[in-house]
This record gives structure tokens, sequence and C-alpha cells, in this order.
């Protein structure tokens, strides 16, 4: 009888750690070949098998228990491995190891040469895979329908969140071209803006094809934010009158003055791209459909067209500010300068709220004080004017703003960081009554940690919610659905985890690949084998009645 | 009849596994992560309050475990905040266990770092006789930690049998395997490797 030991590339057997023995422990002499001679000064006869290894013995009578042992090279040595051949002539394995779970360590994924690359952590979620939105429309009615639903989708989306803070932008826009403007150049402007808007979705669908990441989710980078922040500041600038928006003079010269207003347009072009880019990443479920269905076909031309149409859809109540804003605004005179000064106080406020995504809370609460005392006070100047219609209520208004400027500014200085709660660090003590209140989430920010986080609690479902401190929409969500008792009671029951991806660092993009997550607010409902179940994913605003249904589809 | 590297690979577990009984097997399934970074009478090197733990199974003979020890002790070193567990997981038969024994049998007489570096740094494999010339080499009385050993053997033993139970319950199949932070690497890494695993246990805290 022979018996062959078949040897894995990279790998090798010592020679000297084979060895037979019988039921009551008596070695039996292996007729083995010769050897690799291994480099080994010590050991001056040490050989090992990189090859095939066949051993011929004579039939068995009683059972034989056969013990090898190798290496992988430069890799790990492996403990020795028996096998029992039994005196029918058939071989008999012990039973592999118990216990899989290494104990609640994370297993690298990997042999050194990846570890040395770093190689991405795994999750271990199964991702449910469902048909795209894109497709399931295009099925039902050709390329076109989805189109035109994606419009009808982005005009659904017009009047939350994500769209809001554009409504002020657009009309400081308006309101800071100095000269009183009739309806078609507002709608001129405005329908710049919308266009940029959309263009940027279209892009977001280009960027997607190409790099598989979500370009939205991936600015908002110190830098990118820095950069909007300060752009801000500049439109607040101008809105104060320290100089007026427009391509540089000598630019101006050699185009000719009926090219003069331009620059106003490209400023238009230049806040919508970074309006749907930046300032209001809004990850929707029209948007993650349009973009997994990129990633998943490569058909960059109806997802980018698709992402288009919902950014014309976002835009259409714009246009319409665009066109019957002008006649709201004054037209000229004291009224016009104050309306351009409280744009730029708003714009200011912009800058800080978009900086408060990447600057420690303190520091912005310091900034909300000086912008509300700075403000009020030129209010209180205002209000002393002779001519100062409405006296007292402006009075009333500039203590109002120096009184919160205050309460921010005593915030900063105990360490608060929530402008809307400037105060909380005096509020410890009653918080901990109030927690018992909110769903109980365990925060984090790797693959690695998610992993660890799910299977320290592997008998129960879980809930993943891809959050961000920029996160507009998630904001609303934590206010609503998240605070409701009816929501709470059924969580209660879930293992619930928030993965923050506020700082989207490589890892962090790739385990949204894996998850298949254009971005934050994304939740994934997963059962005990945290495998997704299907339909049960959250993208987007949403109410409790959705957020109920999914817990239910999962409680099954 | 043919053996793959299948069956190689997921044949068995250690040694001490093969030779325990059932009742150690439920005993293996009790372990816990405590146990395995915080094991009551196993030496700690590098700074024992670091922030991140690296924990080696190793074997004296297994030549990976060595040629990574130089950088392994290196990084532990220069870091300044690594807390080094090194297990002894004997599984290269008699000599490792003889080798494993007096090393810990030199940590009643302060020597036991001296006794593990002299033995890392031999090179392959080695027999009873190689153990104590190595010892002798390193200025160590073999007589002298033979019987400290000795004196000492139920706790020693019973630390190697901890060791090996651990290896076993984790499904463990061979050295070196590093444990750094929470997660765990089978098989040597290089110290870009090793820097890059330190590096995430202190993102992941």
């Amino acid at each position: 009888m022979v018996l062959n030991w078949k040897v894995a590339e990279g790998y090798y057997l010592y020679r000297s750690r084979f060895a037979a023995k019988t039921q009551v422990g008596r070695s039996l002499p292996l007729n083995l070949p010769d050897g690799e001679p291994y480099d080994d000064p010590n050991f001056g006869d040490e050989q090992i098998f990189r090859e095939d290894v066949s051993i011929a013995i004579a039939p068995v009578v009683q059972p034989l228990t056969l013990t090898w042992q190798g290496c992988q090279q430069d890799g790990i040595c492996y403990a020795p491995q028996t096998a029992t051949l039994t005196a029918q002539g058939t071989l008999e394995w012990p039973q592999p190891p118990i216990a899989k779970d290494r104990l609640g360590f994370l297993q690298a994924q990997a042999t050194p040469e990846t570890v040395a690359r770093s190689a991405p952590v795994s999750t271990g979620i199964t991702v449910s895979e469902e048909t795209g939105l894109i497709e399931s429309l295009a099925s039902r009615g050709g390329s076109a329908f989805a189109i035109l639903a994606f419009f009808g989708f982005g005009l659904l989306l017009a009047f939350t969140p994500c769209v809001l803070p554009m409504l002020p932008i657009l009309t400081g826009m308006l309101a800071g071209q100095g000269a009183p403007i009739r309806a078609r150049r507002g709608l001129v402007l405005t329908g710049t803006y919308v266009l940029a808007m959309a263009s940027a979705f279209g892009l977001l669908g280009v960027v997607a094809a190409w790099s598989g990441a979500n370009l939205q989710v991936a600015l908002q980078s110190p830098a990118a934010i820095g950069l909007v922040s300060a752009l801000f500041c500049l439109l607040a600038l101008s809105m104060f009158g320290a100089f007026e928006l427009q391509m540089p003079a000598a630019l101006q010269a050699r185009l000719g003055r009926a090219r003069r207003r331009d620059g106003s347009v490209g400023a238009a072009a230049v806040l919508g791209l970074t309006s749907a880019l930046i300032i209001g990443p809004c990850v929707t479920a029209p948007l993650a459909g349009a973009l997994l269905y990129i990633a998943q076909t490569g058909d960059v031309a109806l997802g980018a067209t698709a992402l288009f149409a919902l950014g014309l859809g976002q835009g259409m109540p714009l246009l319409a500010v665009g066109m019957f804003g002008p006649r709201i605004l004054p037209r000229s005179g004291a009224w016009m300068k104050v309306t351009k000064r409280v744009f730029g106080v708003v714009f200011l406020g912009f800058a800080i709220w978009l900086a408060g995504r990447v600057l420690p809370g303190q520091i912005i609460l310091t900034l909300w004080a000086a912008l509300l005392i700075g403000t009020g006070v030129a209010v209180w100047t205002a209000a002393c004017m002779p001519a100062m219609l409405y006296r007292s209520a402006t009075f009333t208004l500039s203590i109002l703003l120096v009184v919160t400027g205050i309460l921010e500014g005593v915030g900063a200085a105990l360490g608060g960081s929530d402008p809307t709660r400037p105060l909380a660090p005096l509020r410890v003590a009653a918080d901990v009554v109030t927690r018992s209140s909110e769903v109980n989430f365990s925060t984090v920010t790797s693959a690695a940690e998610l992993k660890r986080t799910l299977s320290e609690d592997g008998k129960r479902p879980a809930l993943v919610y891809v959050t961000a401190e920029w996160c507009v929409t998630c904001r609303v969500i934590e206010r609503g659905p998240l605070s409701d008792p009816g929501v709470i009671a059924e969580l209660v029951e879930m293992n619930s985890v928030k993965f923050d991806v506020t700082e989207m660092t490589p890892s962090a993009r790739d385990t949204l690949r894996e998850l298949a997550v254009a971005g934050p607010p994304t939740m994934l409902f997963l059962d005990a084998s945290r495998t997704e179940v299907a339909s049960s994913r959250l993208v987007g605003d949403i109410d409790s009645a959705e957020l109920l249904r999914s817990l239910r589809i999962v409680g099954q | 009849m043919t053996i793959t590297r299948r069956n190689l690979l997921t044949g068995g577990a250690g040694v001490a596994l093969i030779a325990s009984s059932n009742a150690s097997l439920a005993r293996a399934q009790e372990i816990s992560v405590n146990d395995v970074l915080n094991d009551p009478v196993g030496p700690v090197e590098g700074n024992p309050s670091g922030d991140v733990t690296i924990v080696e199974y190793f074997d004296y003979q297994c030549p990976f475990c060595k040629k990574t020890h130089p950088t392994v002790t290196d990084i532990v070193a220069s870091d300044g905040n690594l807390r080094l567990v090194m297990k002894d997981w004997p599984i290269f038969g008699a000599p490792s266990v003889y080798a494993s024994q007096l090393a810990l049998g030199a940590v009643e007489l302060g020597l036991h770092t001296r006794a593990k570096e002299a033995l890392m740094a031999t090179e392959g494999r080695f027999d009873h006789a190689q153990v104590d010339e190595t010892l002798r080499a390193a200025a160590i009385d073999v007589e002298a930690v033979q019987n400290a050993y000795l004196e000492n053997r139920a706790k020693w033993d019973g630390l190697l049998d901890r060791n090996s139970m651990q290896a076993a319950a984790m499904g463990l199949n061979g050295t070196p395997v590093f444990i750094i932070g929470r997660t765990l690497y089978p098989g040597a890494l290089d110290r870009a490797g090793l820097e890059k695993a330190v590096e995430q246990a202190r993102q992941e805290g």
C-alpha cells in the first residue's frame, strides 16, 4: 500500500516529523524517500519535502496513527497533523478543532504580504441583492420612463432638508446683484444655478462609475469644506459692500462691456455645483439607487442622466424663486441695503455651519457667539438712527441677538459643542435620566469594529445605521423616528450600531462599497447570520412607519 | 489514497489537543479574551502598561518565529508603549517543550529574557543537547534553570497547558500567530505588517 502526500506550492513537510505508531504506541519505521537538504546550520541532516511524498508501507493488520508536520514557507509552521489508517485501509481524520470564533478576536484576512498591503477588513455582512430602482423602472417603461421618474423623485425631494439650505443661498445671490433685476434676469441666474446643480448630480454618476465612490461623501473633507466656507465668507463680504462679485477688470475689458454681467452667472454656476456637492450632501433613495445601478451595470449614460433629471427635479421650486423672488425683493434704496446685509449675515452663518463639520464644537460656538453679538450690535446701531421705523422691535431683536450670542459664548467656555444646546454641559445630571428614552446605539468607525460589535452580540438581529456629523438628514431622522417611543420600544430587540463616517477614511470608503451604501443616512437590517434582510434597507429621510415596517420584516 | 493540502491545513489541532481528554476540550471553550491577554503567571515584556498588547504564540524551533523575532523586539523597544506577551506553544516535539521549560524556569532567576533571546537566535531545529549548549553559551547555568523549573513545575506546566488550550480554542493551526489589539494574524509578519497592525489596533482603541 502506498500513501501519498500532495504538497502545495510554497509549503513543505519535515522529513524527520513523519511518524507511524500502532495503537499501543510502538513506532513503525517508515521507508521515506530522500528529501531536499534544508538550510539549517544547527541541524545538518534536516531534510524537507517541497514536492509530493510517497511512502510504501506493508499492509496494516491493526490501526496505525500517522503524524506529519510542515510549514508554509516564510509564513507559518503548522502543529503536527494526524490521521488514523484503519485495518480496512481507510483514513480517518480527527474532528476539526472546536471554536471557530477565535474567542472574539478578529481574523486578519491574510497572509503576511496582504497584511503589509493593508487588505481591506471585511465586515462579514452579506448584502441583500435586489433589483435596483433604475432597472425596475426601465423594465417597466424603458429608459425614458426611468429618467422621467427620476425627475419626479426630484420634485418630491424638493422640500426636504436637502434642498432647503439652497433657498437662502439662491435668494441671497439674487439680492446680491446690487441693481434691481427683472424676472428674466432672475430666471437666467436661477436657471444657471439649477443646471449646475443638476450637472453636479450627473457628475456624481460619472465619478461613481470611475472610482466607485460617492463624490458627495468623499468631498466632506476639511479641505473642501474649508474652501466652501471661505467662499461663503467672501460672498458675505460682497454683500456688506466690500467689493462687487464680478470678473476681474482686465478680463472684463477684454471681453467688452456686453459680457460684463457674466461674472454673476459664473458665480451662480459655482454656487450650484458646490450646493449639490458640498453644502447639502444628501443621500436619498433615488440617488443611492442610481449610484448602485452604475456601480453594478457600468451603464454611466442612463445612470448619470437619471441623476441629472433628479437634480433638475429638485431645482424646479428654486426656479420659481428665481422668477418671483425679484418681485418680492426690494428694488432699491435703504431696504435693498438692509436685505443685502441680512443675507451677508446668513452667508456668514452658512460658513460657520459648514465649518462645524470639521472644526471642534467649542470653536464653532465661539464663532456663533461672535456672529450673533456682532449682528446684535449692528442692529442696535441701526435702531439708533433717527429715521428708523419699528424702533422697539429693532431694539428687542438686537437684545435677543446679543443675549443668544452671550449664551453661545458661555457654552463655548463651558466646553459645549452643540449650538442648539450651548449650555448642555450644565445638564449632564439631567441627561442620565433622559438617556433611557433614546435608542442605545454603539458607535463604530471602522469595518473591524463593526464586525466585532456585530459578533459580540451574535444572536439578535442588528440595525446598522450609517451616519455622519455633516449629514443633515441624519439629524432629522434622529429627532424624528429615532425619538419615537414606538420605534424605541421595537429597537430594544435589536443590536443597534451606528457606523459613523464623519471622517471618510479610505477604509470607511471601502466598507461603504462592500455594503453597497452610497452614504449617510442609510439603515441596514441584518438577521442573526448577519445577512441583510431582503427589501428592508432604508435610504435617506424616513418616517416612523417605514422604520417600523423594516423592523417587522426583520422580526419575522 | 491521497492526503491533500486541505487536510494538512485543517486536519488536526495542536499536540496538546490531540492528547487531551473531553474534559479539557470543555474547559477550552470557557477561555476568554482576558485569559489570552492577562495570564496570571505568563511573562510580560515591553511596557507592561502599554496601550496595545502584542500576543505571539511561538515555538523555539519554528524558523519563521525566529526570523521575525528581532523585528518584534525592535518594534516593541522603539515604540515604548507596547506590551509584549510571548506565549510558548511548543508544537515541534520534545526539544521544543524542553526549551520552553528551561526558558520559563529562568524566570525565577531573572534570566528569562536572556534565555529566550538566546534560544530565539538559533536557526531552525535543535535537540536537547543543543538547547543546553545554547543556554550555556549565553552564560546561563543549565542545571540551575532546570531546578528552578522543577521547583515551579506545576505553575509552568499549567501555563504551557493553558497556552495550547487557548490555541485550540481559537482554532490556531501553528506558529507564529500574532494577536495585535483585537485582531488575529496567523503566520509571520514583516516590519510593515507589524507596524500596520499596531497602528490599526491604536485606531480601534
